[in-house]
Order: structure tokens, then sequence, then C-alpha cells
């Protein structure tokens, strides 16, 4: 217990001369970094989950063409979630002498359980927010119908055999699905109102879904029950798979801010490891006392290991508290592009925070200050006298365990976490070897050097393990800005990419071959860019080389679902823009009876090039030979195919036209006539749907841009101090040579020199091992082709030249100021 | 009778007048030197001795140039150290100072050889290697030119510490308790030799010690007791 507080009076000391402060400012930003980022991140992400949730109007839905066993929804109430019910099917609608085929959807009270309702009154103004759907006895329906119907509002309209009273139009609905080929216009009606219609019938097409709304341990839990009780009909759907890019938006962004975070503890922990050189080195001294005193090897471990803990406690508690306020200033920064309703930060964060503070503070801390239990005692006399310096195995492995452990706390994938550490060890211990080879190298080079040269050079040389360590120390933290940086770059061109700002927004189906001439023409004069235009043809893909496909599909896989219902066949002479062969020979579009797949479907299905594929279209067959495989990007908003033939070979079939493009919210105005004039063409409008996707997106590329910024002071600040970490023995040095008279300029110039080499090393070496991980992720990884990054070999050596020589310039630049006497003397 | 100030001026390598130094604490301005006047001829030996904390220190790194003074002033060969600025007492203590310290103060990372060289090299002497050699061997370390300070005794490197401060042949040589870290025969050493390289360069020497046989070996002993000249 006295030796307890022997450490408490000794940290009290330190802290108050200043000997902490270092140390304790890299443990707050990366206690701060990673809590701010977990914090914000895991609000940020439930949040979004929440907002994605709207796209489903829950949290979990459970579809399939019948309804469920009343005992799952009693399981449901079991788990204490709340839920909701839709029932959906086509029906035709008769009134005032028109007919219109339209998709009824009955919704239960507590429908939508995430998102709202938007309706309208019939001048389609006012527009209404609602949480519920239409009341008993009421029917809200698609502006077209009006029209199409000859309806007013309040006018009655008939669904099966009820009569309902339509009191709104709607115009926004959270979960409406993107099924293009059944698109037509909605009645929405409550769900006690649909027994009456008798419009559901044993054998009639019905799409029923029950929504589930709760906490995500629930909502786990009643999935893992449901899942194995569930029929071939039935699927569950929630926000990471049924809406694939908007999940793998979300995902990717979670992950990046995963990667954030682990750049931030990487940066810290340079920082901290640095800093606690210093404190060792500083307390050399003092513990060859306590040694001479008598103090055992053990002893003097425990005695410092005691003041780290309580260090650790204090700073990383002040940390989290640090990171919970940043926290609420980024939501606060944010607050216009994020949702009003925001999830509350989760307290498990800060536990977390906590844990990952004391992790990183002796995974970076404990080997310098191991060195402190080697101080001989014989140092009270000769105070050259040193402990040898920690092996470099404890010093990088324990850091490199941390931060692997970090790595893959947050990407939960041992493959990406192997790729980031192996590489970035690999590439450090080689070029920290060349770095080492030409330090020593160059130490030849010396006597022919001009005075400035030889005196900034040998700066370096003095302690060439301790000048790799320096350099290697910068360079990681470069590295870390670079990576997060790079990957940031690389995530927002994608999305970009995947949403130009001319987007298509609307698709055009069901174009006749008859009015296809006209239909061009027409947009054409209306300056409309269209994406190309397509024909389709609906047909079933029946059998692989002679097997019929039922036998080749695994349950809930796509495969499964493309080859239950019909599938859009097209033909072309060239592909769309953005497809690529992946597997297989070139397109020969003149000649007949070939079909190229999309690489998914057909990995799904096993399809390979040189398999004969058989189709059924309407009552006839047809045959083709798979000449090779694509990779397609579906969220193009442009027309794409799973199936494209060469043309010829749909010759005979019955086709109709489709094509996507995008009009400006004043275009708008020309579809009126335009569906006038052709009334068998479909137009769908997506943009809704991609103004929705694009809000997600501008929301998380805020956050990634504010955690790139704070990664980015974060490594600037802590190269700073990493650098001040370093400047004892400069400074002394600078007071010796000043007392035998060396000039301030000749100084100045040895430390520009000195430092500029620092960071230009460091720099260089940071480019190499950024493009390296760079190019492990890339290919290993993320699967997308590797480019040589231009920028990263332009700006990180300069950023490393800037940065160290800047820092380092202004912490040394006291010593040419001061009486040389007054730093010999401290 | 020479007794004028301006013969003494003339023969004078260092003139101090009315030196003061002081230093603000928390509990008011503490006097470490007060008023003291000091002339110290060419080739003059001189001890300055003292109680601990009588400013033996102080003054030397006054009349050095390492350290300014809040009060008189300091001239050495006839040149205001307060006229001049840090450059200026730079290569001032290039052209004209060596010094001794008790802690050696050899930089960690050179070799004995390199740290010899230091001094030369900043005056940009062509030769520098050569000379620090010749010194070296002088001293007794012509074994050990390679040696970085760590693989030294604390004898040998004081004899380091001296040839660095002799290599360049300065008129006025600083000790400050040259012999304090060392044993009494291993120092007797070193100063032996520091009195024959001083001899042989006919170098002003100013010696701060508290070992008054020492101080009997200069030619002349100043006494400092709570900063003044007693």
């Amino acid at each position: 217990m006295t030796r307890f507080r022997l450490s408490l009076k000794l940290l009290w000391r330190d802290a108050r001369s200043g000997e902490l402060t270092l140390l304790a400012l890299a443990l707050l930003i990366a206690v701060g970094g990673t809590t701010s980022i977990s914090l914000f991140a895991d609000r940020l992400q439930r949040t979004m989950n929440l907002q994605a949730a709207e796209f489903l109007a829950g949290d979990l839905v459970l579809a399939g063409p019948a309804p469920v066993d009343p005992q799952w929804l009693a399981k449901a109430d079991e788990y204490a979630l709340s839920g909701s019910q839709t029932v959906e099917f086509p029906s035709m609608l008769l009134e005032n002498g028109e007919m219109q085929l339209a998709s009824i959807k009955a919704v239960s009270e507590t429908y939508p359980l995430r998102g709202r309702l938007k309706t309208r009154d019939a001048e389609l103004q006012d527009e209404v927010v609602s949480s519920r759907g239409p009341a008993a006895g009421e029917a809200w329906i698609d502006k077209r119908l009006l029209p199409a119907l000859k309806l007013k509002l309040n006018d009655t309209l008939t669904v099966g055999e009820k009569v309902l009273k339509v009191t709104r139009v709607i115009s926004y609905e959270p979960d409406k699905r993107g099924d293009f080929y059944s698109f037509s216009p909605r009645v929405m009606m409550h769900l006690d109102d649909l027994a009456a219609t008798g419009a559901v019938q044993p054998g009639s097409r019905v799409h029923y879904a029950y929504q589930f709304r709760g906490s995500e341990n629930a909502l786990a839990d009643f999935k893992a029950w449901l899942q194995p009780n569930l029929n071939p009909s039935q699927k569950i759907l929630d926000i990471h798979r049924d809406r694939p890019e908007l999940g793998s938006a979300l995902q990717r962004a979670e992950r990046y801010l995963g990667l954030s975070s682990v750049v931030v503890t990487l940066i810290a922990g340079v920082a901290i490891a640095m800093a606690t050189r210093r404190y060792s080195e500083r307390h050399f001294n003092a513990t060859a006392l306590l040694r001479c005193l008598g103090c055992t090897q053990a002893e003097i471990v425990r005695l410092y290991a005691a003041q780290f803990l309580v260090l650790g406690l204090i700073v990383s508690a002040a940390g989290c508290a640090l990171g919970w306020l940043a926290q609420y200033g980024l939501f606060r920064l944010l607050k216009n592009l994020l949702p009003e309703t925001l999830a509350n930060p989760g307290g498990l964060a800060i536990v977390y925070g906590l844990g990952t503070g004391l992790v990183i503070l002796w995974g970076f801390a404990l080997p310098p200050l191991l060195r402190l239990q080697a101080v001989p005692p014989l140092r009270v006399l000769r105070r050259e006298l040193e402990p040898l310096p920690s092996s470099g195995w404890l010093v990088y492995g324990l850091a490199a365990a941390v931060v692997a452990a970090l790595i893959w706390r947050y990407t939960d994938d041992p493959k990406l976490t192997g790729a980031i550490i192996g590489t970035g060890l690999l590439v450090l211990l080689i070029f920290g070897l060349a770095i080492h080879t030409i330090l020593q190298l160059s130490r030849r080079l010396l006597p022919r050097l001009g005075l400035h040269w030889r005196f900034g050079l040998r700066g370096l040389l003095r302690d060439s393990r301790a000048g790799v360590g320096q350099i290697l120390a910068f360079a990681i933290t470069l590295t870390a800005m670079a990576l997060s940086f790079s990957v940031r770059s690389h995530l927002l061109d994608d999305w970009r990419r995947q949403l130009p700002d001319r987007a298509p927004n609307h698709f055009a189906i069901n174009i006749l071959p008859s009015s296809l001439a006209d239909f061009q023409t027409d947009l054409q004069r209306e300056q409309i860019p269209d994406s190309r235009f397509y024909p389709v043809v609906r047909g079933r893909l029946v059998a692989i080389n002679g097997e019929a496909v039922q036998g080749r599909v695994s349950k809930d896989s796509q495969g499964e679902a493309a080859t239950q219902r019909e599938l859009s066949l097209t033909w072309s002479d060239r592909f769309p823009e953005d497809n690529q062969i992946t597997d297989g020979a070139a397109w020969q579009a003149d000649r007949p009876g070939q079909v190229s797949v999309e690489k998914k479907l057909a990995d799904n299905l096993g399809i390979r090039p040189g398999d004969q594929l058989a189709f059924t279209v309407g009552n006839a067959q047809l045959a083709a030979t798979v000449v090779n495989l694509r990779s397609v990007q579906w969220d193009t908003m442009r027309p794409n195919f799973y199936m494209i033939f060469s043309p010829g070979t749909l010759a005979g079939f019955p086709a109709t036209y489709m094509t996507s493009f995008y009009l400006t919210e004043a275009q708008k105005t020309v579809l009126p006539p335009l569906l006038k004039k052709y009334p068998a063409v479909t137009v769908l409008e997506v943009d809704q749907i991609l103004q929705q996707f694009r809000t997600i997106l501008a929301q998380l590329t805020a956050a990634i841009n504010l955690i790139l910024y704070f990664a980015l002071a974060a490594g600037f600040s802590v190269l700073f101090g990493a650098v001040y970490s370093t400047l004892d023995q400069r400074i002394y040095e600078g007071a010796l040579l000043r007392t035998l008279g060396a000039r301030r300029r000749l100084l100045r110039i040895a430390h520009l020199i000195e430092f500029g080499v620092l960071g230009l090393a460091a720099g260089l070496l940071a480019t190499l091992a950024a493009e390296s991980i760079l190019y492990a992720l890339y290919t290993r990884v993320m699967q997308i082709d590797y480019q040589v990054h231009v920028y990263l070999w332009l700006t990180l050596p300069a950023a490393g030249v800037a940065g160290v020589t800047l820092a380092g310039y202004w912490g040394v630049r006291d010593v040419v100021r001061q009486a040389p006497l007054r730093v010999l003397r401290r | 009778m020479i007794n004028t100030h301006s013969n003494h001026s003339a023969s004078a390598i260092i003139n101090a007048r009315k030196l003061g130094k002081a230093v603000p604490t928390s509990e008011g301005t503490l006097h470490i030197l007060a008023s003291v006047d000091l002339i110290i001829k060419r080739g003059e030996s001189i001890a300055i001795v003292g109680e601990s904390g009588s400013g033996k220190s102080t003054l030397l790194s006054l009349l050095a140039g390492l350290d300014t003074p809040s009060s008189g002033s300091v001239e050495i060969d006839g040149r205001d150290l307060n006229r001049l600025n840090e450059d200026g007492r730079a290569l001032l203590r290039n052209e004209l100072v060596g010094f001794v310290f008790q802690s050696f103060q050899l930089l960690p990372g050179l070799t004995a050889l390199e740290n010899v060289m230091l001094p030369l090299e900043l005056s940009g002497v062509a030769d520098a290697e050569q000379s620090a050699r010749a010194l070296l061997q002088r001293v007794g370390l012509a074994q050990r030119l390679q040696h970085t300070p760590r693989q030294l005794s604390g004898g040998e490197q004081q004899r380091v510490a001296l040839a660095r401060a002799f290599v360049s042949r300065p008129a006025i040589l600083f000790a400050d308790e040259p012999t304090g870290n060392l044993d009494r025969k291993t120092g007797a050493k070193v100063i032996d030799l520091l009195f024959e390289l001083n001899q042989e360069q006919q170098t002003t020497l100013i010696l701060v010690t508290h070992d008054m046989s020492l101080a009997a070996r200069c030619q002349r002993t100043i006494r400092l007791e709570a900063g003044s000249i007693v």
C-alpha cells in the first residue's frame, strides 16, 4: 500500500512538472478519437438503419404468398416486438365506365412501423405527413387513378365487393417496392375492410407482409427463431438484404468509420510510444536512484505500472467524456443533413472507449516503460550508463497485436485484418531495414559534405536505431492518414459513379415496336437523353445443359428467385456501358443462338461459358449457348438484364421496348401528353427512391468527411507532439554546440536539413507502405482494379517534410534563443 | 607601481565591472551575484572558490558569455559582451574560449575523435582531423579515437573534453569543477594534464573549484561568498 501511495505521489509530481503532458495528450486523443468515432458511427449506423428501415416500413419483414401461422406472431409478442401487416394484390377497378388495373394494399392500424406516409388533397397541395394509413371505409389512391377512373376526392371506389370513400391522394409510401413490371397505381385501404372485398380467394396472387419493430437483440433472436421454420415461399427481409445497394453503402460507411477509428488509434499509439519513450528516458536518473536506495527491478516495474494504470484510467475517463462531447458536436454540425429522429448514443461505446484506452496505453507504452527496470543503479555515478533499448520484437510485435485486435473488432473480417497488418508489417520491416542500411552508408559520405549538411545529417545518424525508429513512427502516422484519405476518396467516387447527378430517374416500359420510332423522336424533340432502348421478351429459364434448373438452385438464393419468375430477355449487338465481360469469349453480334449471362446469377446456378440454356417464351422453346459472363452495375438506374442474346435469337417472339431517362423537375410537364399519346407505355417515376438514396449518401459523405478531417487533424497534432518528444537530445546538443561557438544560423540550417531529411524519408516510406496496403486491399479484399495513386507520391513526402520540419523547427527554436548554459544545466 | 586602470586594461583579457545576476523566484528576487569587479590578465591562472551556492558557476558562465548578466558588463579581449548578440558571443567563444565541464558534456553519438574535431569544424579549419588526432595522442588516448563516450571511463571522457578544449588553441580556458566527477587519483592526472597544456599554450585559465589544493596551483584565488568577492 505504501508503494502504491509512492506511485501516486510520483505520478502527481510528474503531472505537476509537466512530464506527463505529452503522454496524457496522446492518450486523450486516442481515447477521445476512438470513443467519439465509435459513438458517432454506432449512432449514425442506427440512425441510418432507422431511416433505411423506412424502405421496409419496419426493421424486419416476413413476406410470403400466404398468411403466416398465428403462433409466429405470438412469438414476436414474446420478444416484445411491435408488428404491422400489409396485404397486396392486383385488382381490376371499374368506375364511371373506365377500367384500370390497380395494386391494392390493405394495411393494419399500426402501419407503417417505420417511416411516414404522405398524402395530398385533390389539388395536389397541402402535403400531410401521417404515421397511420387510411381509416376503415376510406381509400387513399395514386393520383394517376383520378383521371384514369374519372374520380374526384370523396367519390366512392369499389374494390371487389367493398365500397370505399376516396379521401386522399397518396404521394409517398415508404416501402413501395420497385418491382417495375408489376407496377400499377396504388389503392391503399384498411386491413379491416379486406375480408369484405372478397377479392382475396384461394389461388389469387397475394403478397402478405408482416413488419416488425423492436430492439436489435430481440430482432436478431426472432430472426434466428424464424429462419428454420420458413417454407421455401417465405422470405425474411432486412435492410442489409432487401435493399442491397443501400445495404452495401451502409456497410461500407460502417467499415470506413471503423477504419478511421483504427487510424486514429494507430496515430495516437505512435504518439504514446514516443511520449513514453521520452518519459522513461527522463526517469532514468530517478530510477537509478531508487535502485540505489534498494528498489528491486520488480518493484520498479510495479511502481511505474501502477502510475500508468492510474494515469490510463483517469485520462481514458476524460477521453470518453471528450468523445461523448465530440460526438454531440459532430451531430450538431450535421444537423441539417440528418433525419430528425436520431438514435440515442449507445452506452456500450463508452465501455469500449475505456477499454480501448487501457489497451492502447499498454500496447504502446509497455516496452519503453519496461526499459526502466533495466536502468543500472551505477547510473547515479555515471550518467552516461543507459539501459539497453527494448527488443524490437516486443515494441513492434505488441503494437501490431493491439492494432490487429482493433482492426479485427471493427471490420470483423480476419482476411482484411491480415491483409492490412501483414502488408504493413512487411513493408515497414523491409523498408525499415533499407533505411537503416542507407543511414549506415551515408555515414561514410559525411566527411565529404559541407558543414551544414554534415551537422544536419549527423543529427540523424547520431543513433541510427533511434533515427530509424523516428522515421518509422512518422511513416506510420502518415501512412494511417493516407489510408484514411484514399479509402474515403475511393468510397465517395464509387458513390458518385453509382449515382451521378443526372442519373436516369424515369423508366419507360411497354413501348410497342410500332410506336418505338415515334417515341424516340418525341424524346429527342424534348431534348431528353435516353439510355438506349432495349427490346424485352418475357421468358423463363428452364434447363441448363438439359438438366432442369430447379435441381440446381439453393433455397433463398438469387438463383431461386430468378428461376421462379419470368425474366426480361433482351438482345443487343453491344452491352450496356457498365457491363464487363468477366469470363468467356468476346461478343459476336452476328451469330444468332448466343447468350451472355450476368455473372452472379451464373455463379449461383453454376452456369459456365459453353453451357446450353433452354428457355420457355410463352408456349415456345428457345435454346442458346452461353458465350460469356458479364458483371452488371444494377444500381445505375439504367436498363440491365440477366440475359442478353445475340440479335436474331429472339426473332419472332413478341417484344416491347424499354428505356430510362432523366427529367428535371421542370421537364416533368412533358409526361402527361406523352402518356396520352402512347397509352400502352408505362412510365415509372423513381426520383423519390433516388432522392431518398441520395440523401442518405450525402449524410454518410458528410459524416465521413468530418471523420477524415478529424483523423488528419489528430495525425498532424500527434506528429507535432511526436517531434517534440524527440527534441531533448537535439536541444542539448544544440546548446553544447553553441557553447563551442556554433552560430545560430548553422544550427538552424542543420536542424532544417535534419528534420527535412527525416520528414522526406518518413514521407517516402509512408507512400510505399500506403500503396502496398491499398494494393493488397484492392486486389485481395475488394477485388477491384488497382491504380498507382500519383497524388500520394506527391503529397505524402511533401506532407512529411512540411509537417516534421515545421514541428521540429518550432520545437528547437528556443535552443537558439536561450542562453546555452541554461540548457546544459537542466 | 602599476595601478592605473588603463594599464590593467591593456594587459587584461577579461574585464568584469559591477557584474550582477538576479533571478525572480516565488519569494522575491534572488541575487546570485552582486556587483562583482574582476580583471583577469592575459596568461594568468585564477581559481574561483567558495561554498556551494556562492555563485561560482554563475560567475563563470557570465565571464564566458554563456549567460547574460542582470547588471554590469564583461569585456573579453576588449569586446563588450553586452554589445554582442548571441551569435556574436558564439563567434567570440569559438575564437577565444575553451571549456571543461564537471559533467564532461561530450556528445554521446560521436566518437572521441569526432567530439574533439567539433570546435575546429565549427570554425572551418581544414585539417580538423589531424589536429584532433594529435591532441588526443597528447592526452594519451591515441588508441581510443573511435570509441564513443559510453565506451570510455570517466577519466578518459574528461581527457577527451580537455583535448576538445585545447584543440582550437583558445586564449582563455574555463574549467568548471573539472575533477568533480572523478576519483582523486584520476582527477589528479587530469589536472596535471590541464596545467601542462595550459603551460604549453599559454592559455588564460579560469578554474572554478572547491578543492583548495587545486586552487593553490593557480596564480591567484578569489573567494565568493553569497555572490560577492571577499
